[in-house]
């Protein structure tokens, strides 16, 4: 059967224009090799992968080469300690491993008592934080579990229950901010001012003396006061607003169950 | 006499209000079987208006420069008094143009309103549809958030796969290679001057059309449900023993208007972040790609399929030829019949058709 040229002309047509569109093949994406070879091995090499996935530091981006050093993008040369790599790094330089991003907190780390323990028997910051399976540092951390590991833990106790109300105020602040924004209110200025706050919170995160602690904590907790006031007048606006909103919806019903009894009159009409 | 009495008199010598009323109003009569779907049109010549008044409004404060548009959509929301209501009534006024222009084409489309000899109607209807996802599409970039800034990007590149002019197209849309400043300023001039005068044109066209043809004729509820103009002659589709549309018609149309009323504050006041994602309150950053960028919910259903071709133009194309056809479905579908259960092909394939795109934008939210 011979194909009409038109037909043959068409095709041949769609056949170019399909080549056209499709573009080149394009270079496979850039990818993590660290975590591409290791993801993919069982065992003792491959756990912080797994350990890993779902942290705060995979998700805010930070990956292996950060903490041990090396090259992601070459696999050959990824654990090349001329790209830098350290392999495990040693207990005393952890701190300053950490510190190159947690500035403040390292300085406040170092100068607690267990800052002046290191490499004397006290805790680096992965005793307990964790290493691959760090979650957002929290008062959860001081727990009896992990203190009593090192000493008992009466002023673990104290410190947490000093501190307690604080990490609780911030926390219903975020949620009160998060339920305010998504309305479009600008939150910027009480975001900043929670900022400030909880990052004085956080400097007490590393301190052990008790009464410091309490004092610095009830400071704290009346900045968050005045914060919070600002945040519940704000709720409390948008409460109103749901109120006349409440008053509108039920006035546009009545204004149409009116109009349909009106239109039902006209026609038995 | 009274002066209220001596004014309309003055009036009716020089205008013949009543002549007026009792022709255009009580002597205007509809189909006895015509239905509540007929206030569609109704519904959104009212969203129309509320969209060019909030829009006004908006504009008073509103500053179309890349340095300070987020700021003043920023200061709208929280300092100008009522800016926050006259924005969200302007946001949620466009979803809901878009949803109800779909609802009334869907109403047309099951009653089959669209065939002869109303051919016209239906495509100034669907010129309307494509002017109104314009216009979204513009007025999505003006606040120059994240969410604007990143959507209209990946809105906007769809165009650049085109062969051969593609990048000449993209370059002339967003005034530069990226999007940047000077794409605000051409989505402003198309937002607020070239769109809404286009539209307000067709909307006339429409009722015009609407006005000249007569109302069609709902299916329901009759023996013969076909099509029952003749090919060849013009004739106004009138309706003796009809009801008038003044007061009866008119009351149902403000008892849809009052029902949408009520449907639309309650989102504007409860649940204004349905049509706020997190990415609209932050500035635009072209060095900073948000995680999930998404278009709105109408485009969901295109920004799914387009993943679904190997290749975006090929999409593009199935799309394009897609929409042809629906714009040019009264010429191809020329059968006499309007009842839908009396057309099960076409009321299959519509049905079929409304479900893909239901499943696409349902996948394309949670993809």
């Amino acid at each position: 059967m011979k194909i009409p040229t038109s037909i043959f002309a068409l095709m041949s047509f769609l056949a170019c224009t399909l080549v056209l569109a499709f573009p080149a093949p394009a270079a496979s994406q850039t990818q993590n090799v660290c975590i591409q070879c290791h993801g993919s091995l069982e065992g003792r090499l491959g756990k912080p992968v797994q350990q890993w996935q779902g942290s705060i530091h995979e998700q805010d981006g930070v990956t292996c080469n950060e903490c041990h050093g090396g090259d992601p993008k070459d696999a050959v040369n990824a654990m090349s300690p001329a790209r830098g790599f350290i392999g495990v790094p040693e207990e005393k330089d952890i701190p300053g491993i950490c510190g190159r991003c947690h500035i403040g907190v390292n300085r406040d780390y170092l100068a607690s008592a267990h800052g002046k323990a290191l490499g004397k028997g006290g805790p680096s910051c992965v005793t307990c934080h964790g290493n691959h399976a760090i979650n957002r540092a929290s008062l959860a951390l001081i727990n009896e579990r992990s203190c009593s590991r090192c000493h008992s833990y009466e002023r673990a106790g104290e410190l947490k229950d000093a501190m307690v109300k604080t990490e609780t105020l911030i926390t219903t602040m975020e949620d009160k901010i998060d339920t305010i924004r998504k309305g479009g209110t600008d939150t910027e200025p009480l975001e900043k001012a929670l900022f400030s706050a909880r990052n004085q919170f956080h400097t007490l995160f590393h301190d052990v003396d008790v009464k410091k602690v309490q004092n610095e904590s009830a400071r704290i907790n009346r900045d968050l006061g005045k914060i919070d006031a600002s945040l519940e007048a704000i709720l409390k606006k948008l409460h109103e607003r749901r109120i006349a909103g409440a008053i509108a919806v039920g006035s546009a019903l009545l204004a149409a169950l009116i109009l349909y009894l009106l239109r039902k009159t006209y026609e038995k009409n | 006499m009274k002066i209220s009495k001596k004014t309309y008199d003055w009036l009716e010598t020089r205008l013949g209000i009543e002549e007026l009323i009792g022709k255009s109003l009580k002597g205007y009569l509809l189909p006895r079987n015509i239905n509540f779907w007929y206030s569609m049109g109704s519904i959104l010549l009212f969203i129309f208006a509320l969209q060019v008044i909030t829009g006004i409004l908006l504009l008073i404060y509103y500053v179309p420069d890349a340095e300070k548009a987020f700021n003043s959509v920023k200061a709208i929301m929280n300092e100008i008094p009522f800016g926050w209501f006259i924005r969200t009534c302007h946001v949620i006024g466009a979803s809901s143009m878009v949803f109800f222009l779909l609802l009334h084409m869907l109403s047309v489309l099951f009653m089959g309103s669209y065939k002869s000899p109303r051919e016209l109607n239906w495509l100034s209807g669907f010129m309307l549809f494509t002017l109104v996802l314009a216009i979204s599409l513009t007025g999505y970039l003006l606040p120059w958030s994240q969410l604007s800034f990143w959507a209209t990007t990946v809105a906007t590149n769809s165009v650049g796969t085109i062969p051969l002019i593609g990048d000449f197209l993209l370059e002339f849309l967003r005034g530069g290679k990226l999007v940047g400043p000077p794409t605000l300023g051409r989505f402003f001039a198309l937002h607020v001057a070239v769109l809404p005068v286009t539209i307000a044109v067709f909307v006339m066209i429409h009722l015009f059309l609407v006005k000249r043809i007569g109302i069609s004729t709902p299916p329901f509820g009759l023996d013969d449900t076909k099509n029952r103009w003749d090919d060849g002659k013009f004739r106004y589709e009138d309706h003796p023993g009809g009801i008038p549309f003044f007061p009866h018609y008119l009351l149902q149309d403000l008892t849809s208007i009052a029902l949408y009323l009520a449907i639309f504050v309650f989102f504007v006041f409860f649940t204004p972040s349905l049509f706020f994602p997190a990415d609209a309150f932050i500035p635009a950053d072209s060095l900073r790609t948000p995680a999930h960028i998404k278009p709105e919910w109408y485009f969901l259903a295109n920004y799914q399929a387009l993943k679904l071709f190997p290749n975006e133009f090929i999409g593009i194309i199935v799309q394009a030829l897609a929409m042809t056809f629906i714009a040019f479905l009264p010429f191809l579908d020329r059968g006499k019949e309007k009842h839908p259960l009396k057309r099960p092909v076409f009321t299959a394939c519509a049905i079929g058709g409304i479900l893909i795109f239901l499943a696409l934008t349902i996948w394309g939210h949670y993809s």
